[in-house]
């Protein structure tokens, strides 16, 4: 599925051919993908640390080793199975030759005399899902109003939304909201570090006090009303209120805290986007990321995606009374 | 004895109405869900004003303000809902239970601040 709309996607890139990387990088360029290069010392210490990526460029004789990048994605792949490794080979874009243990690291193949193989597979692996644009606008205006409700005070700069087959928790505080609509199902996330949180408590940048803020559960309450406000929102804006099945179906999400891991019983993307909160005006400057994470992981049916008509007389700004 | 019951089960709303109700000279008591509301308005006889969620654990704001008139027989009691809620179906509802308003969320304390020392005075 052709990805028709900004979104991006990170994806490393381990390819030590000067050569290949200039085309590699005018294909991340054309293709909606951030690359980041990394130099193999540093791979493993990269993807611990990454929890946001889309998937990973390999060369297959990464580092100078024949064969070093079949060896590297299969460590990869013990890691970090979620992520899609896409191979660049020399003479052939097939796995055919490779042993299937070999096979099952590597999503697909491709060289540089043609490169159409890999813009399909990265459509199919990254890019596989589509996602109406107002949507994803609507959805950054929507978490920007609610942060600056809720923050006082701060610049909230949002990036530019991006794919992520990563399955991994960002930070220590986690909010989790199901969203239900007759066209979607999933759940929403938000993801953020408890000590930059605390920090902008303790600079009085919330709306609960500095000694409150050193109860966990209250810092939990901060990024818990910041969720309660986007979903109310989106809900306005996107849930329909049209009859949905009765039969609606559940998977168990599974969270593995050791590993930081949490799975929602799918393959798909999760569409991504990052927040920054900056209280540069003080000394020392603070800055908070909040990470939101949307996965459709029981229904995803953008054909029949609609924003809720609201009337005139239905139109009441947010925060003003309405007295019956 | 308080003017106003603020019912929210986030400690950041209750935080947010709280301070600034305070702050503008009036009495405030809390409560985190709907069940906790009930308990409080029938210990405090005197709060002439609750301000609401609906979206709450063990009760939510509706069903309280519906048990507000129905067991409690308060009558007299004013309830505004303070929600992310905006849809033409629970206003209605609200309107049924005998709610005297609606406030999108979020909370803006000096849109409402005159309406809400009317109602408690």
């Amino acid at each position: 599925m052709r990805n028709d709309n900004d979104l991006v996607s990170k994806v490393l890139v381990l390819d030590s051919d000067p050569a290949s990387y200039e085309k590699i990088k005018a294909f991340c360029e054309e293709n909606n993908l951030v690359g980041l290069k990394v130099q193999p010392d540093n791979v493993m210490s990269v993807l611990r640390s990454n929890v946001d990526l889309g998937g990973i460029l390999l060369s297959e004789n990464y580092d100078g080793r024949a064969q070093g990048g079949i060896q590297l994605a299969q460590r990869i792949n013990a890691i970090r199975s979620e992520l899609p490794i896409f191979m660049r080979r020399e003479g052939t874009a097939s796995l055919d030759d490779l042993s299937p243990m070999e096979c099952k690291c590597i999503s697909a193949a491709y060289t540089l005399d043609d490169m159409r193989g890999l813009q399909d597979s990265i459509a199919e692996y990254i890019f596989s899902l589509s996602y109406p644009n107002v949507l994803v606008r609507g959805i950054a205006e929507i978490t920007k109003a609610a942060l600056e409700s809720q923050f006082k005070g701060l610049q909230v700069d949002v990036a530019a939304p991006y794919i992520v087959r990563d399955r991994l928790i960002y930070g220590e505080i986690f909010t989790l909201i199901p969203i239900e609509s007759s066209w979607c199902r999933g759940y929403m996330m938000l993801q953020t570090e408890e000590i930059a949180l605390l920090e902008l408590v303790k600079a009085e940048r919330t709306h609960m006090s500095a000694l409150e803020g050193f109860d966990f559960r209250n810092l939990n309450g901060v990024l818990g009303e910041v969720t309660n406000l986007v979903w109310g929102a989106f809900k306005n804006r996107y849930m329909s209120n049209a009859a949905r099945s009765a039969h609606l179906s559940q998977v168990p999400i599974i969270i593995n805290h050791l590993h930081r891991y949490i799975s929602f019983g799918s393959d798909n993307p999760q569409l991504c986007f990052k927040y920054t909160l900056d209280d540069s005006a003080q000394e020392p400057a603070r800055k908070l990321d909040i990470f939101q994470k949307f996965v459709f992981n029981l229904n995803w049916a953008p054909e029949d995606f609609t924003e809720n008509l609201i009337s005139v007389q239905d139109l009441v700004e947010s925060g003003e009374l309405d007295l019956f | 004895m308080a003017q106003i019951l603020v019912v929210d089960d986030s400690s950041t709303v209750r935080n947010e109405v709280g301070d600034f109700l305070k702050a503008n000279g009036l009495d405030v008591a809390f409560a985190v869900d709907g069940r906790d509301g009930l308990v409080k308005l029938k210990a405090d006889p005197a709060v002439k004003l609750v301000v609401c969620d609906v979206n709450m654990p063990n009760m939510d704001g509706l069903t309280m303000a519906e048990k507000v008139r129905s067991e409690l027989g308060n009558a007299g009691v004013h309830i505004i809902m303070l929600t992310t809620e905006n849809s033409p179906a629970m206003k209605e509802r609200g309107k049924a239970a005998g709610i005297k308003g609606w406030i999108v969320k979020p909370f803006k304390g000096d849109a409402v601040l005159a309406t809400f020392k009317k109602l408690v005075a």
